[in-house]
């Protein structure tokens, strides 16, 4: 019997102009993993909601849903609430107490648990997620990823038969983000239990899947194993294909015989396999064009020391780097390695206690107050929420600049034209972002600071933020981003810097920085260095495998 | 005057294993203690037993604050001069007159009023700060959680929330700093006050959006369905009965054995101390004397090692 | 009759007198206690009925968000004594009804309490806090009566200067007066006139300038999320 049977699920949210699920029909078997991938908009966490009575969302609402066989509506909420566990995408907001254990025994203490199975099911589940540790701990002072794995352990500890989890890991860094999935395949494959998972990073989750379902405007427009669902998109030639795993994408490119790789490692026993008894004519993509003569940095820091407290660890130690004028210059490294703090001792409101920042050649200290933000310097914050103070993005943008024309044209280069009259809160996280850029670049900043602009974006609104960031570049605008996207990172950025221990190791073009390292680099990277030199991105690795195999027989 | 002057802002005190053997005792041993310790030092104004107080709410607290509580202590003592001094201004009743202010006499008597009322003052505060170190929230859940459910779980999520409306208020103030939006140290008062309006209209904004998937999440987990049970993460142990039998069997020696009685104006009698003010000792200092106990055989059985 | 409203009237006719009485009888410095059990006793009711309604997640977690608000304002405004605490508290009554305004300023005390330390101010707070959301809640709450910014600065500001201070002010005249003279009455709460002045003060600017957008957020959130109705007026 099937876990979860949909039919014909039709949806339509109250003053919405088109259903957001248009005749959805789908099948969850026992312990099955299905990933659920679509663009931001395209009725995933619609339909995921729909999985618990709770959570639906009031509108107009035609189809079945069973669960066991049973209609979801004629299931009790008790045994919804213990059955099946929903999994959200801000780890902050899910937590409701201010205790790691109190948040562990939450569920069963509203499920009326008694006291002693209650105290087995919190030790057990506190053990099985490794939170012994930190059981004692407040909320407040956990991690990220340690909030989000604490939202998983306080839904299993309900012991439900279905997981579902909505974006889960979109807030998270990279490596809290593949932890946190491992151990959802991890109860997927030790528990049995049904997962039922969204998200934007496929690389990670793709290849594990039993059956991958693609949403497209409300309709799911494919339902199938990994790799004929891979085959279904580039054959469609539909957007989503961009966000598949990079083997998937190379193979596809560059129309490569053989069974589709999923992993880097198939990938790469596929690329050994091609080039086994074929010589390699072309090792490495082009190369870039030697940089112009260098010209004057927009940015110089010089061997500054920062920490917060005097009693504290410094944060930054010695860190020194120059940003080249028109470049956009990428920084990455590991979490709360204080790259962060960067961008923030940039601004001025973090004081190195040694060391200078030249802003355009001054010393941050030579500038008035505010000087510094008016033509000159300006940073979008990883949470891009923070800027909206307003009720609607026409009076925040107005808060900015007083001329109608100029906050015209800023809403027309970051696509937000549409979207002015509507409540910050009611957008997208993809709009959020390009709309509190608009509002930055209302200072007209000539240097643009971005904490982790790609955070929680899917690939389509990364893309479509790329294309924003080239024409600030055209315009002259010199842009420093400091980011855990390493794939963004390759694909657009003209210098890439590592930031490790308070500075920075490296600094060096995309190809020859991503080139040389072994971990921190891109899946395309990883996957050819087998056969290529220094290719970083899914295209490069095409274009190389085409370049190869051309003209052979 | 606003009382709250005379504690700053505590660091550590969610730490749960603060390493003091009574805070370990259940909840409730220690809020019975608590409320005697508190309520005697505010009832009794005889001299011997206040000083008892003090310097058994003293010793507590500096068991337990280590060198942050010398702080409170000596901003107390002028507190206790000021307050004792100011007395007889207000009060002069007395055979014994010192001198004359503003033609009214000031009294001996009066005088040795104010330091009994200042005394009492001291102790509270002292004892109160223990208290504070000791019942930490999730103590207070622990004893009135199953009377009043709804109140307490409001409270842990509130107390849950206040930590993170601070951290997202310092991110949207350094978030306009960065645009060069917000006030600094030299704007003037105008710009400040609209720039703290703003951020608090942010800061709402995030909150209540944030309290949407609070609420989803609390009833995907079975909020509002059967009968809530409340998870119990003390227990009572042998040592927590005995400890609490202890206290009010002390108690009611203090209330009974007299000798407590002491009036001031407008004439001065002290009432001898007898078994009373010795039961009452021991009260106050059990948990310091669990305190030396503990740390005392550590010493030893590491010293064996 | 329902059981809270039992309850509540036994606290009102029995057990406050009772206190009272006990505490005329005792000698000495019982009175301190006798006002602090009598002002623990006044916010039974509210608290009970709290309990006993079941509050549904949605009115929990709002209130908890206003609570948690009110408490972090005091870091948001960067002039030392400016708290817009009590404005948020009464905005908070305005919007939602007397009895989450009285929820939100007791819970809010109390827990702020939990952050700097416990106190016997404690009770004060709670009920001086609490008292004004309930005042606020009991005047503009669901009235068709324009909820004008200006008028509810001056509400604001005499609440505070005239029923909220005073209660703060209480306290410090109950744990460090010798006797209850009103000479020394007059001494405490003429010392508390200019502190509260300023409170009430940075109470009627947040009213003026926060009270509409805030009172927006809140109605905002009733309407798309349809909660609260009803349930409060019970």
């Amino acid at each position: 019997m099937a876990h979860f049977h949909i039919q014909d699920l039709t949806f339509q949210y109250p003053n919405a102009a088109h259903p957001s699920l248009e005749n959805v029909s789908l099948t969850v078997e026992k312990g099955e993993y299905v990933v659920l991938c679509g663009q931001s908009g395209s009725g995933k966490t619609t339909l995921l909601r729909h999985l618990k009575n709770v959570l639906m969302p009031y509108g107009k609402r035609s189809g079945s849903i069973c669960f066991d066989g049973t209609p979801l509506e004629q299931v009790s909420q008790h045994d919804q609430a213990a059955k099946i566990g929903f999994v959200m995408q801000n780890p902050d907001d899910q937590i409701v107490t201010d205790k790691v254990w109190h948040e562990l025994a939450f569920g069963l203490e509203n499920l009326g648990t008694d006291p002693k199975t209650m105290r087995l099911r919190v030790a057990e589940m506190a053990s099985y997620f490794g939170i012994q540790d930190w059981f004692h701990r407040e909320v407040c002072n956990l991690s990220g990823g340690q909030k989000q794995l604490l939202n998983l352990a306080s839904i299993m500890a309900m012991q439900p038969e279905v997981l579902i989890l909505d974006e889960p890991t979109s807030q998270l860094d990279p490596i809290a983000a593949s932890d946190f999935l491992n151990t959802v395949r991890k109860i997927n494959i030790e528990l049995g239990t049904t997962v039922i998972i969204t998200e934007h990073r496929l690389e990670d989750i793709y290849h594990s899947a039993d059956k991958v379902v693609v949403m497209d405007q409300g309709k799911v427009i494919a339902c199938d194993t990994p790799r004929k669902v891979g085959q279904l998109l580039w054959l469609q030639g539909h957007e989503m294909f961009a966000a598949l795993p990079t083997p998937v994408r190379v193979f596809y490119e560059s129309q490569g015989a053989g069974d589709c790789p999923l992993t880097v490692r198939e990938g790469r026993s596929w690329l050994t396999a091609a080039f086994e008894h074929h010589p390699i004519a072309v090792a490495e993509p082009a190369p870039e064009p030697a940089p112009e003569k260098p010209k004057a940095p927009a940015l110089q820091v010089k061997e500054v020391w920062f920490r917060y407290e005097k009693e504290s660890p410094d944060i930054l130690r010695d860190l020194s780097f120059a940003v080249p004028a028109g470049s956009l210059f990428a920084i990455v490294g590991g979490n709360g390695s204080g790259k962060s703090t960067t961008l923030k001792t940039i601004c001025g409101i973090c004081k190195p206690y040694r060391g200078t920042v030249e802003v355009f050649g001054k010393p941050l200290k030579a500038y008035k107050p505010k000087e510094l933000f008016q033509n000159g310097l300006a940073m979008l914050p990883q949470d891009p929420k923070s800027l909206f103070v307003k009720k609607t993005l026409r009076e925040d943008l107005a808060e900015m600049s007083r001329d109608k024309e100029a906050v015209a044209a800023v809403a027309e280069t970051c696509e937000i034209t549409k979207l002015l009259d509507s409540h910050p809160y009611d957008l997208s996280g993809g709009e959020q972002q390009r709309a509190a850029l608009a509002k930055v670049l209302l200072t007209k900043p000539k240097l643009l600071l971005l904490d982790e602009p790609t955070k929680g974006l899917d690939s389509f609104f990364k893309q479509k933020f790329a294309r924003i960031l080239r024409k600030l570049q055209e315009e002259g605008i010199t842009i420093v981003m400091v980011s855990h996207d390493v794939e963004f990172c390759a694909e657009y950025a003209d210098l890439v810097s590592m930031f490790f221990d308070g500075q920075i190791i490296t600094t060096d073009t995309p190809h020859r920085f991503f080139g040389q390292n072994s971990f921190y680099t891109t899946a395309a990277n990883r996957m050819s260095r087998c056969v290529f030199r220094n290719a970083v991105t899914a295209a490069d690795v095409a274009a190389l495998y085409r370049a190869n195999l051309e003209g052979k027989p | 005057m606003r009382l709250s002057a005379f504690s700053g802002p505590r660091k550590g005190i969610f730490s749960f294993m603060r390493q003091d053997a009574f805070s370990k005792c259940h909840p409730l041993t220690n809020f019975v203690f608590f409320v005697g310790a508190i309520g005697f030092s505010v009832v009794f104004q005889h001299p011997l037993y206040l000083a008892a107080s003090c310097a058994a709410g003293a010793v507590y607290l500096v068991l337990l604050n280590g060198k942050k509580s010398w702080k409170l202590i000596a901003g107390l003592v002028p507190v206790f001069f000021l307050l004792s001094a100011l007395n007889p201004l207000f009060n002069s009743y007395g055979e014994r007159v010192l001198f004359h202010v503003f033609g009214k006499p000031y009294t001996l008597e009066a005088l040795f009023y104010g330091m009994a009322i200042a005394g009492i003052f001291v102790a509270m505060m002292l004892w109160f700060n223990c208290y504070s170190a000791v019942l930490t929230s999730d103590k207070f859940v622990c004893l009135f959680g199953s009377l009043i459910p709804a109140l307490s779980l409001l409270l842990v999520m509130v107390l849950r929330m206040i930590p993170n409306l601070m951290r997202k208020a310092r991110q949207i103030s350094d978030a306009r700093k960065s645009i060069g939006k917000g006030a600094g140290e030299t704007d003037n008062f105008r710009e400040k006050v609209a720039d703290g309006m703003n951020i608090l209209s942010s800061l709402t904004d995030w909150a209540l959006e944030g309290s949407i998937v609070t609420a989803d999440s609390m009833r995907a987990r079975g909020y509002g369905g059967a009968k809530r049970t409340s998870f119990q993460i003390y227990r009572m142990t042998a040592r927590d009965y005995l400890l609490l039998g202890f206290s009010i069997l002390l108690a009611f020696i203090v209330m009974f054995a007299g000798g407590t009685e002491a009036t001031y104006t407008p004439v001065l009698y002290i009432a001898p101390p007898g078994w009373g003010l010795a039961a009452y000792c021991l009260y106050l200092l059990i948990p310091s004397l669990l305190h030396g106990k503990e740390a005392l055989q550590w010493r030893i059985s590491i010293s064996r090692i | 009759m329902r059981q809270s409203t039992l309850f509540s009237l036994l606290t009102c006719v029995v057990l406050i007198p009772a206190t009272l009485f006990l505490g005329t009888r005792l000698h000495g410095r019982w009175y301190y206690l006798t006002c602090t059990l009598v002002i623990i006793e006044v916010m039974i009711p509210f608290f009970l009925a709290f309990e006993t309604r079941k509050p549904q997640a949605r009115e929990l977690v709002t209130i908890a968000v206003m609570c948690a608000l009110s408490v972090a304002s005091r870091v948001v405004v960067l002039i030392p004594n400016f708290k817009p605490m009590t404005a948020i508290i009464m905005i908070t009554g305005i919007a939602l009804g007397p009895e989450a305004g009285f929820l939100t300023g007791a819970v809010g005390a109390f827990a702020s309490n939990f952050f700097f330390s416990q106190g016997p101010w404690t009770p004060w707070q709670m009920m001086g806090y609490g008292f004004g959301g309930f005042l606020a809640g009991l005047v503009f709450y669901r009235k068709n009566r324009r909820r004008s910014p200006v008028v509810l600065a001056i509400f604001g500001f005499l609440t505070i200067q005239l029923v909220v201070g005073p209660l703060l002010d209480c306290c410090t005249f109950f744990t460090t007066g010798s006797k209850l003279s009103w000479k020394y009455a007059a001494a405490v709460f003429g010392a508390g006139v200019p502190y509260n002045f300023k409170h009430a003060l940075a109470c009627a600017l947040t009213m003026l300038l926060f009270s509409k957008p805030l009172l927006g957020k809140l109605d905002r959130l009733i309407t798309k999320y349809g909660m609260m109705n009803t349930r409060l007026e019970a």
